[in-house]
C-alpha cells in the first residue's frame, strides 16, 4: 500500500543582533569558547534578562511577513529541562502568548505555487554548545565540554502545521524560509553555520484513513539534503513499519548523517514535561498597533512580491522562484537587462547560465564592476538580429568580464560581426563551388555530410564571419539547381 | 544615650560636626560585634580588614566636609543573598559554599556611592526560604532578645545584627515577611518596598515576583534613608519601576483600617493588644479607623504556598554543580547534577523545589499553579477596592512573638502560618511596614504593620513615623549580654 506521509517542520532562525536577547553580550562568530558571556547568559545566581527590543522588532517582522496574527500583550515562559548547556535549566521561550499565530508562507514546487499554514512564530533563547567526549552522546560521555558564547543568543522559531506532503516540499519551504529571513536582514541565514536548524515530525497514513498517524520527530538534519534524505528515508522507514504490521511509536530520532538512516534516541529529554509557565522576571511584551505599524513600516519587498514582479515579465513559476532566490545584483541585471530585450527566457538563460557560469571559472562572486547590464542587452541583442553567433556572444562575454570594454569593440577587433548579405555570400558560395567541383559531385552521389564541409569551406574564404545559416541555405540551392 | 542607639542623622550629623569619628564609631561597633558574634551569630562573614581602612577614608572626607551622603561610614550589615563583588554569597547553603560573586547587586553599587560601610554578610534561612533561620547550613542565629528564642527569618541574621548593634542598620529580602516579621521579633523596623522600586538585580532569586529588598533598622526614619539610597529604575531589572510617588495623607486626616481577618484566631491576644494600642493612639490624634474585611486574606498562605515554589523550582534550577558551587562527582552529567542538589540543598529548599515542580507539572498546572494566579489576582482586586476606602491598613505583624529555637521544626505548616499577615503584601506589590510597639508577656518584642497601596511608599513612612512616636517603645534587648 501506498501510506501518505504528513510533514510538520519547526525551524530556528538565529537572529542577527549585536547583542544576545536578554543581556548586552555581544553575538560572537568564533571557535574560541566562553569569549562572550556575563552573569546573565551564564546563569548566575542573581542575574536578570532584560529583553533585546531589535529582537522582538526581528520576531515580529518575520509574524507579519508570514501572515501571521500578532499577539498584542504577548508573554515569556520558562520552559524547564535539566542539561548541562542550559545555564539557568531553564529556557525562556514563548508559549501560549507567541508573537505571532496562524500564518501561511507561499511556496513554489514544480510550477506550482501552494501555501503552507504556519501555526505559530516565537521568540526562544538559544542554549550553549555541549562536546560530549568520547561518545558524542551526553548518557556515555567521558567528560562534556561547553561553550556558553551561544548561550542566550535570540533566535526566532517558525512551527508549521502537519501540511507538507513530501520531502521536496520540505526544503522548498525551508528555502522559501530562509530567503524571507535574508531579505528582512533578520539573520545571516548560513545553513552550515546553524543560524537555521530544522526538525521534522513526520508521520504517515493510509490514503483513505482521516487521521494523522503516529508522528516521528527527526532531528540532527544539519543541509537541506540532509533534511530531503532523512525525511524520505522516515517515510520508508514508517510505511514499511506499517505493512509489516508493525506499531510506530512515537519518539525522537537522530538523523545519522554518515550511514544515512534515522536511529531512535534513548534519552531523558524525550519524554520532558516542561512545566511552562509565565516568567516572573519579565513583564508582557506588550505588541501594541502603535508598535505593529512601526514595523510594518520598515519592511522590505518580500520574496513573494519579488516573485510576482518577476513573472509578470513572463518567467515560468519556477525561472521566477530561483531567480527570487538569487542576489539582488542578479535580481536587478535580470530586470535590466530584460528591459532593452524584451525577452525574459533568452535573458533569464544568459544569466543565470552563461554568465553565472563564466563568473565561477573566473573565481569571483560577481562581475567586476565595470561590467555594464548594457553590454549584455547587447550581446543578447545583437544575437537575436543575427548580427553575431550564440558562440560569438559567449566569446564577447567573456572578454568583457577580464577587460573593461563594450561588445562592439570586441566583435570589431575579433571580427565577430556576420555577414548577412545574401549576394555577398552567394558570391562566395559560387567560387567555393567551382573550386570544389569534385566534392560537389560525391554529394550529388549522396554523400550529404559533405555539406557540413562546404559550408565550413565558405565560412573559411570569407574570414569567418558569414552567418552559417544563410551560408547553409545558399549552397543547398545552389547544389539543387 | 548609647551612640550605637543613635539614627543614622544623629550619627552623620556627629560626623559633620567632627564630634566623632566614622574610624571611632566602627570600632565601637566592632566591639560591639566581637562580643556578640559568639552568643547571636548574626554574621557569616565579617569584612573587618577593609573595613578599618575604609573607615579610615570616611574620616578624611568627613575631616575635608566632603562625605557622600547621610550613609557615607554608616556600618550597614548585608544578608547573604545580596552579591557583592569578590565576596562569598553562600545564601546560607551548602549549595554555594565556596561561591564567589564577580559582580555587584545593584542596591550594592548605589550604597557603595557613598561609602556605606558594610559590616559583613548575614545568616538567613537557606535560599531566603524559613522564618526562623534555622534553615541555614551554617548554624543557628539567636534573638538578642532572649537567646533561647529565634530572630525570625528569612532575614534573622541582618535582624539580629542590628538589635545586637553589630551593625546600624542591614538590608534583608522580603517574599512573604522575610524583613518584616524578624524585624518585629527582633524589636526592630521592618520595611518591605512597594515591587519594583528597589532593583532585583544581583539578589539570588527565590520567588521572583514576590523579592523585595528593603531595610531593617532601629527608627522609621533609618529604614527612609536606606530606602532612599537604595531605591530607584534600574535597566538591569526588566520588571524595576520608575519611583513616582503617590501622595496620600500621613496625619491625623489619614483613615485607616484594621484587618477584620489578621485580629481573629490564629492570633495571639499580646499581638491583637499591641495593635489595639495603636488604634487608641490614633483614634486619640483625631485619625479615623474602621474594621474592614478582606476574605481573601485567608487564603494568602494557600495562594504563597503554590506561587512561590513554583517559581523557586525554576529559579534554583541553576545549581547544578555544573558552572559554580558544589559539585558532586558522577558517572555521566546528570549524575552530577543529581547528586549535587541532592547533597547541596537543605531539606526545606528541597520541600519547596517538590512542592514547585508538583504544582507546574502537566496534569496539575491548572489546578494549582493556575488557581493560585487567579486567586491572587482576585486578593489584588480585593485590595484595591479597600484602598479606595481606607489609606492605611493595619494589622499585627506575626501572630505571635519570637517562638523557641527548635520549637516548629518539625511542623512546618505551623511555621508557615506566622508570614500569615506579612503574606498578603507581597502577593499584591504592596509597601509594608512593621514597627515595634511593646512587648509580650515573655517581655519579647512585638511590633504592628502597617501597609498602604503601591507607590505611596513616602506617605506610609511618614505615617509609620508618626505611630513610632507615639508608642515611644524605647526598650533595648540585654539577654545576649552575659
Amino acid at each position: 500500500m501506498n501510506y501518505q506521509p504528513t510533514i510538520g517542520i519547526e525551524t530556528h532562525i538565529e537572529l542577527k543582533t549585536n547583542s544576545k536577547m536578554f543581556c548586552r553580550c555581544k553575538v560572537v562568530d568564533t571557535d574560541e569558547p566562553n569569549v562572550s558571556l556575563c552573569p546573565t547568559c551564564l546563569g548566575l545566581p542573581g542575574a536578570l534578562p532584560v529583553p533585546n527590543k531589535r529582537a522582538i522588532e526581528f520576531i515580529t517582522l518575520l509574524a507579519l511577513s508570514t501572515n501571521c496574527k500578532i499577539t498584542k500583550q504577548g508573554m515569556f515562559h520558562r520552559k524547564n529541562y535539566f542539561y548541562p548547556d542550559l545555564p539557568k535549566n531553564y529556557q525562556i521561550s514563548q508559549f501560549d502568548l507567541p508573537v505571532g499565530l496562524d500564518g501561511s508562507l507561499s511556496i513554489v514546487l514544480n510550477e506550482i505555487e501552494s501555501e503552507v499554514a504556519i501555526e505559530r512564530v516565537h521568540m526562544e533563547e538559544d542554549t550553549g554548545k555541549s562536546t560530549h567526549m568520547g561518545s558524542g552522546r551526553i548518557d556515555s560521555a567521558t567528560s562534556t565540554a561547553l561553550d556558553f558564547n551561544r548561550s542566550g543568543v535570540p533566535l526566532v522559531e517558525i512551527v508549521t502545521k502537519p501540511v507538507i506532503k513530501s520531502a521536496k516540499e520540505a526544503v522548498a519551504y525551508i528555502e522559501e524560509l530562509r530567503q524571507l529571513a535574508l531579505d528582512l536582514g533578520i539573520s545571516e541565514g548560513k545553513l552550515e553555520k546553524g543560524n537555521l536548524r530544522f526538525d521534522a515530525n513526520i508521520s504517515v497514513a493510509s490514503p483513505d484513513s482521516n487521521v494523522l498517524g503516529t508522528k516521528v520527530e527527526i532531528k540532527n538534519m544539519n543541509s537541506l539534503r540532509s533534511l530531503e534524505r532523512a525525511i524520505d528515508y522516515e517515510i520508508e522507514r514508517q510505511s514499511k513499519a506499517l505493512s509489516n504490521g508493525d506499531v510506530i511509536v512515537q519518539e525522537t530520532r537522530h538523523w545519522d548523517e554518515g550511514k544515512e538512516v534515522t536511529k531512535s534516541m534513548r534519552s531523558k529529554e524525550g519524554s520532558a514535561d516542561y512545566r511552562y509557565f509565565s516568567d516572573p522576571d519579565l513583564p508582557n511584551m506588550v505588541l501594541d498597533d502603535e508598535f505593529v505599524n512601526e514595523i510594518k513600516a520598515q519592511m522590505p519587498k518580500l520574496p513573494i512580491e519579488k516573485r510576482t514582479e518577476l513573472i509578470k515579465t513572463g518567467l515560468t513559476l519556477s525561472e521566477a522562484n530561483i531567480l527570487s532566490k538569487s542576489d539582488s545584483w542578479i535580481i536587478e541585471l535580470f530586470q535590466n537587462v530584460y528591459s532593452s530585450t524584451k525577452n525574459p527566457g533568452t535573458t533569464y538563460n544568459w544569466i543565470m547560465g552563461e554568465l553565472q557560469g563564466q563568473i565561477r571559472k573566473l573565481d569571483i562572486s560577481k562581475p567586476p564592476y565595470w561590467f555594464k547590464s548594457e553590454s549584455l542587452s547587447e550581446i543578447i541583442n545583437l544575437i537575436e538580429s543575427n548580427k553575431i553567433s550564440f558562440s560569438s556572444g559567449k566569446i564577447i562575454l567573456a572578454s568583457i568580464l577580464e577587460n573593461d570594454s563594450t561588445p562592439d569593440e570586441i566583435a570589431k577587433q575579433q571580427n565577430l560581426y556576420q555577414e548577412n548579405d545574401s549576394d555577398k555570400i552567394l558570391e562566395i558560395v559560387k567560387n567555393v563551388i567551382t573550386e570544389n567541383i569534385k566534392v560537389i559531385e560525391r554529394i550529388k552521389n549522396g554523400e550529404d555530410k559533405l555539406i557540413g564541409f562546404m559550408v565550413g569551406q565558405v565560412i573559411k574564404s570569407s574570414g569567418g564571419s558569414i552567418n552559417p545559416g544563410i551560408a547553409k541555405e545558399l549552397l543547398t540551392k545552389e547544389l539543387e539547381e | 544615650m548609647k551612640i550605637e542607639n543613635k539614627s543614622i542623622r544623629e550619627i552623620n550629623s556627629l560626623f559633620q560636626k567632627k564630634e566623632l569619628k566614622p574610624s571611632e564609631f566602627y570600632h565601637k561597633i566592632f566591639d560591639n560585634t566581637a562580643q556578640s558574634e559568639s552568643v547571636i551569630h548574626a554574621h557569616l562573614k565579617l569584612f573587618e580588614e577593609e573595613n578599618r581602612n575604609k573607615a579610615v577614608q570616611s574620616d578624611e572626607r568627613f575631616a575635608k566636609d566632603q562625605s557622600l551622603g547621610l550613609l557615607d561610614g554608616i556600618p550597614i550589615a548585608i544578608k547573604d543573598n545580596i552579591n557583592i563583588k569578590g565576596y562569598q554569597t553562600t545564601c546560607s547553603s551548602k549549595m554555594l559554599s565556596e561561591y564567589v560573586s564577580p559582580y555587584n547587586a545593584t542596591v550594592i553599587n548605589k550604597l557603595d556611592q557613598q561609602q556605606t560601610i558594610f559590616t559583613g554578610k548575614t545568616n538567613l534561612d537557606e535560599f531566603a526560604m524559613g522564618s526562623s533561620t534555622e534553615n541555614s547550613a551554617y548554624g543557628l542565629t539567636k534573638n538578642p532578645w532572649n537567646t533561647e528564642c529565634v530572630p525570625g527569618g528569612s532575614s534573622g541574621g541582618s535582624a539580629a545584627s542590628v538589635a545586637a548593634r553589630s551593625s546600624i542598620a542591614a538590608l534583608g529580602s522580603d517574599t512573604g515577611g522575610s524583613i518584616r516579621q524578624p524585624a518585629a521579633f527582633c524589636g526592630l523596623v521592618g520595611y518591605k518596598p512597594t515591587y519594583g522600586t528597589v532593583s532585583r538585580f544581583g539578589l539570588i532569586a527565590f520567588a521572583s515576583s514576590l523579592d523585595q529588598i528593603g531595610p531593617i533598622t532601629k527608627y522609621v526614619d533609618d529604614a527612609r534613608i536606606l530606602y532612599n539610597s537604595i531605591k530607584g529604575y534600574d535597566s538591569k531589572d526588566a520588571t524595576s519601576i520608575t519611583d513616582e510617588q503617590i501622595k496620600i495623607p500621613s496625619d491625623k486626616t489619614a483613615k485607616v483600617g484594621v484587618i477584620k481577618e489578621l485580629m481573629e484566631e490564629g492570633i495571639s491576644d499580646d499581638a491583637k493588644k499591641e495593635v489595639e494600642k495603636v488604634i487608641n493612639i490614633l483614634k486619640a490624634q483625631g485619625v479615623e479607623v474602621i474594621e474592614v474585611s478582606l476574605p481573601l486574606i485567608k487564603l494568602a498562605i494557600s495562594i504563597y504556598y503554590l506561587i512561590a515554589p513554583a517559581e523557586c523550582s525554576a529559579n534554583l534550577a541553576r545549581f547544578d554543580g555544573v558552572r559554580y558551587g558544589l559539585r558532586v562527582e558522577g558517572k555521566t552529567s546528570y549524575e552530577m547534577m543529581e547528586k549535587t542538589r541532592a547533597e547541596g540543598f537543605g531539606s526545606e529548599v528541597k520541600r519547596r523545589i517538590l512542592l514547585g515542580t508538583y504544582a507546574l507539572s502537566a496534569g496539575y498546572f491548572d489546578a494549582y499553579y493556575g488557581k493560585a494566579l487567579l486567586a491572587r489576582k482576585n486578593m489584588i482586586d480585593e485590595f484595591n477596592k479597600i484602598f479606595n476606602q481606607v489609606d492605611y491598613l493595619i494589622s499585627p505583624t506575626t501572630p505571635t512573638a519570637a517562638f523557641k529555637a527548635g520549637e516548629k521544626t518539625s511542623n512546618p505548616l505551623e511555621m508557615y502560618m506566622s508570614d500569615l499577615c506579612t503574606i498578603p503584601a507581597n502577593l499584591a506589590g504592596l509597601p509594608s511596614i512593621s514597627v515595634p510597639t511593646g512587648l509580650s508577656k515573655e517581655k519579647l518584642p512585638l511590633g504592628v504593620q502597617v501597609m498602604s497601596k503601591a507607590l505611596t511608599d513616602d506617605s506610609l513612612l511618614d505615617f509609620a513615623e508618626l505611630i513610632e512616636k507615639e508608642v515611644s517603645f524605647n526598650d533595648e534587648p540585654s539577654d545576649w549580654i552575659k
